[in-house]
């Protein structure tokens, strides 16, 4: 067996242990979400509330610099929300430690 | 006449030897063909990926490599990759 | 567990892992011997997540640990745990020899 932590049998248990606890998520189209997370299912589709969403606004300049362009980051809080899971890319729960 | 060989057979066929994988996306891989699932999910081993970056062309060395087949447009068998053309 | 119980846990039936099981060099048996040890996993977007594999099913779904992610060569954040969806997963390499 491997030496991981408390008993993740399959990736799904992270989320699971995760459920009325504050996690991150990573989605396409540069965004990123805190939240609470209340439900989830097979898809990742995610119920959170509670949650401040984080978009990433790459403005490139013109020429290939490849020094990051002006980001710009923009914030806005939602009271509760649903996330389709086709635009999750990662989720992490609160590091237990 | 169909030909009798099934696309997946001849691939079966290059277990063992250098095979070029390359993606839809401009990104490429050479390896040595260890095996491949229904999906065309390949573990590959001493692999090279090359891929463009704003900095050019960029080759990476990797060990053993699992390759999600979800992105492989095409493989070319016994081939050592883009500089061998 | 009275009050406040989480809801069920969804019915995600993951798919076998593919092809049968465990031909010498098959991507079930290259699974098996990554588990537990340090990968790189790649992402379509070219984003790298570097960590221990804790464990992953039959969609490429991952679980990694003391996970760092990288773009463009930078470190730009780490997670102790992160679950990884499979369909943005463009490989899994060992990064310790297996």
């Amino acid at each position: 067996m491997d030496g991981v932590s408390q008993g993740i049998q399959e990736p799904f248990d992270l989320v699971r242990l995760s459920l009325n606890e504050r996690v991150f998520v990573k989605l396409r189209g540069d965004r990123q979400l805190t939240g609470v997370l209340h439900a989830y299912d097979g898809h990742m589709n995610l119920i959170l509330s509670d949650v401040e969403e984080t978009i990433m606004i790459v403005e490139p300049l013109d020429g290939a610099s490849d020094v990051p362009s002006t980001v710009k980051v923009a914030k806005r809080n939602m009271e509760m929300l649903f996330v389709r899971g086709d635009g999750v890319i990662l989720v992490s729960p609160p590091s237990r430690t | 006449m169909a030909s009798q060989i099934l696309p997946l057979e001849l691939i079966d066929k290059c277990i063992g030897s250098r095979i070029w994988v390359v993606m839809k996306t401009e990104r490429e891989f050479t390896g040595t063909l260890l095996g491949f699932d229904d999906f065309v999910n390949m573990v590959l081993e001493d692999v090279t990926e090359y891929e463009i970056t704003p900095e050019g062309r960029k080759s990476t060395k990797l060990g053993q490599t699992l390759l999600n087949g979800n992105n492989i447009c095409i493989l070319v068998p016994g081939s050592s990759g883009p500089e061998d053309v | 567990m009275d009050d406040d119980s989480p809801p069920p846990p969804p019915a995600s039936p993951p798919p076998p892992p593919s092809g049968p099981s465990g031909a010498p060099g098959s991507p079930t048996d290259f699974l098996k011997g990554v588990v537990g040890k340090k990968v790189v996993v790649r992402l379509t977007s070219g984003v790298d997540y570097r960590g221990i594999l804790s464990c992953l099913d039959g969609y490429m779904n991952i679980a990694l640990e003391q996970t760092e992610e990288h773009v463009n060569g930078r470190v730009t954040n780490r997670y102790g745990d992160a679950f990884i969806r499979g369909n943005n997963v463009l490989y899994i390499s060992a990064a310790e020899p297996l």
